[in-house]
């Protein structure tokens, strides 16, 4: 493993009863690197997503993020580790502000006590105005601040999706795994979508990893892409490659 | 700026303590009991709404945690042959002995239960609840079935209401800090949160915990406005008693909690007019109320939240918002 890549992960695997919903999976994201996972619907994309997080626990091979293994550790202790994802079915808190939404991630870093909560000393204050900023200033990214003590129920589709990001930037990932953010997306949000996950990409300096659907969107913007079906990895590379694999277009194709 | 908070504490308790005083010199005994009883009612349906509604875990095992509280002060106050114990102060000191033994107790109970999700969380609370009475049902020393008589009957309006107020400060200032939004974040989706870096269950635990002690300082109270406890004060149908108050007061919301523990336990006095008729309009009136406000009187929010800004009280850190009151 060299020094530059933010997540590695090799072999890993995972049956549910006899359906072996990932088998083998290994990836190398370099940091700050944009990647691609695609296939055809059932590939297991999503189970990869719940491997790496920590929702489910693989029943072979090691996962680990700047050199230190993951293995065994709960999704908030991942998270903690670096690894932000968001939901292909979107789970936002809905009740809460979107403000509220952003702030609960920031909360495994929370600068005060109960104590402090309790009698509201100045470090409370503190923290919360320096946390506001913060959030602020990522719902301004994507152009949500004005909603930002708007119930998160109330938000527009597209902006529940943009929410969704900035809940999982807020966390501080190195590694940032979207879940189909295009998904419902009209054809102009796409286009801006796909700027501010540039954008994302060289601001924070994040390793992407990519599930979507929309070909145009992924080619345009991966420059790696992993290709997955019945779980397993059937090709892997630069997106002109992919479109020519003849087994890429025969997973999603059939044979003629 | 500096001297805020300890001067409106002070005016607080001379505001409490004038009250009561006007109150217990004015009004008959009966409706200063039935005034003290809502008193501690707040209390167990602040707490109870904790868990209940902030956190979205159905409890029913509140009044074990109650009797907790009850059963330890009491017996220091009884048995315990300190002169101390029988002053104003050592029943307060008791009082919170009592109800730190109630929170490590819901801690105990918290960590294996908060595992289990919805019906089945509620059915081992209230197992709990139930092992947690039926074990000072046996214990001979503070009177097993016969009860625990003689307790020096210290509180009265003041305390209960001051209890009152500091439940209110506390569990309020909670909710409105990070760790109270990491508990509402709880209640909106736990798999978002645990995504968002959120130890679920480390906060579940707490909140049942806090939860639990403030349950265990209204049993305090409770004995020591009585003067005598037994296990069947705190059955299975007290701790759904303090379910009603949250789930009619709005799950979620501390002032609506105050406002079920009113109606709660005022109404049924209230409907004395109709003597043996009342305990089937006690239930017609929650049934009528469930039909048409099904999310509680108050749902989410706070009394102020629905009623016009009024400007100091909107600069909070963490505001409930006035556009989702509209939704």
């Amino acid at each position: 493993m060299s020094a530059a890549d933010a997540f590695v992960a090799d072999g890993l695997s995972l049956s549910f009863g006899g359906l072996k919903a990932v088998s083998g999976f290994s990836l190398r994201l370099g940091a700050g690197e944009l990647k691609g996972l695609i296939g055809p619907n059932g590939a297991g994309k999503t189970t990869v997503f719940n491997l790496i997080t920590g929702v489910y626990a693989p029943d072979a091979g090691t996962m680990a993020i700047g050199g230190d293994s993951l293995l065994g550790l709960v999704p908030h202790d991942i998270t903690r580790r670096g690894i932000a994802r968001t939901f292909q079915n979107i789970r936002l808190f809905r009740d809460l502000t979107v403000l509220e939404n952003v702030l609960i991630s920031f909360h495994m870093r929370i600068g005060y006590g109960y104590v402090s909560a309790l009698m509201r000393l100045p470090s409370f204050y503190r923290v919360e105005r320096e946390n506001r900023d913060k959030a602020m200033a990522l719902l301004a990214l994507m152009g949500i601040e004005d909603r930002a003590s708007t119930a998160a129920r109330n938000l527009c589709y597209g902006d529940q999706r943009r929410l969704e990001i900035v809940r999982a930037l807020a966390t501080d990932p190195k590694v940032l795994l979207l879940d189909e953010p295009a998904a419902g997306l009209n054809s102009s949000e796409k286009v801006q979508l796909m700027k501010t996950v540039a954008e994302i990409r060289s601001r924070f300096k994040v390793a992407i990893l990519l599930i979507d659907h929309d070909m145009k969107l992924i080619m345009g913007i991966c420059e790696r892409i992993t290709v997955l079906d019945h779980g397993e990895i059937i090709a892997e590379g630069a997106p002109r490659q992919i479109q020519e694999d003849p087994k890429v277009v025969e997973a999603y194709l059939g044979v003629s | 700026m500096r001297f805020r908070q300890p001067l409106v504490g002070l005016l607080a308790v001379g505001a409490i303590w004038g009250l009561g005083f006007l109150l217990e010199s004015n009004l008959n005994a009966y409706i200063v009991r039935v005034i003290v009883n809502c008193g501690i009612a707040f209390i167990l349906a602040m707490s109870l709404n904790l868990v209940n509604g902030c956190a979205g875990q159905f409890s029913l095992g509140h009044a074990g945690f109650m009797a907790v509280g009850a059963y330890v002060s009491a017996a220091l106050t009884t048995l315990v042959p300190w002169a101390f114990f029988q002053s104003s102060v050592g029943v307060g000191v008791a009082v919170v002995i009592g109800a730190t033994f109630a929170g490590v107790a819901g801690y105990l109970v918290g960590l294996p239960s908060l595992r289990l999700k919805g019906d089945y969380l509620a059915i081992v609370t209230l197992g709990f609840g139930e092992i947690i009475r039926i074990v000072f049902l046996n214990i001979e020393a503070v009177g097993g079935p016969r009860g625990l008589p003689g307790i020096p009957s210290r509180s009265d309006f003041f305390w209960v209401f001051i209890w009152v107020f500091a439940t209110f400060l506390i569990l309020g200032r909670l909710i409105r800090s990070s760790y109270g939004r990491v508990i509402l974040s709880i209640r909106e989706d736990e798999v978002a949160a645990e995504s968002m870096g959120v130890d679920v269950t480390h906060y579940k635990v707490v909140a049942f915990a806090i939860s639990s002690f403030f349950a265990g300082v209204a049993g305090g109270l409770f004995a020591h406005y009585q003067g005598f406890i037994d296990p069947n004060s705190f059955n299975f149908n007290r701790s759904v008693e303090v379910v009603i108050m949250v789930v009619i007061g709005g799950m979620g919301s501390l002032t609506g909690s105050i406002l079920g523990g009113l109606i709660v336990t005022a109404l049924p006095e209230l409907l004395r007019v109709f003597e043996k008729y009342r305990m089937m309009i006690f239930p017609a009136i929650l049934i009528v109320m469930m039909l048409v406000r099904p999310r509680g009187l108050l749902g989410h929010f706070e009394i102020w939240d629905l009623l016009p800004s009024f400007g100091r009280l909107r600069r909070r850190p963490v505001s409930r918002l006035k556009e989702s009151v509209t939704k």
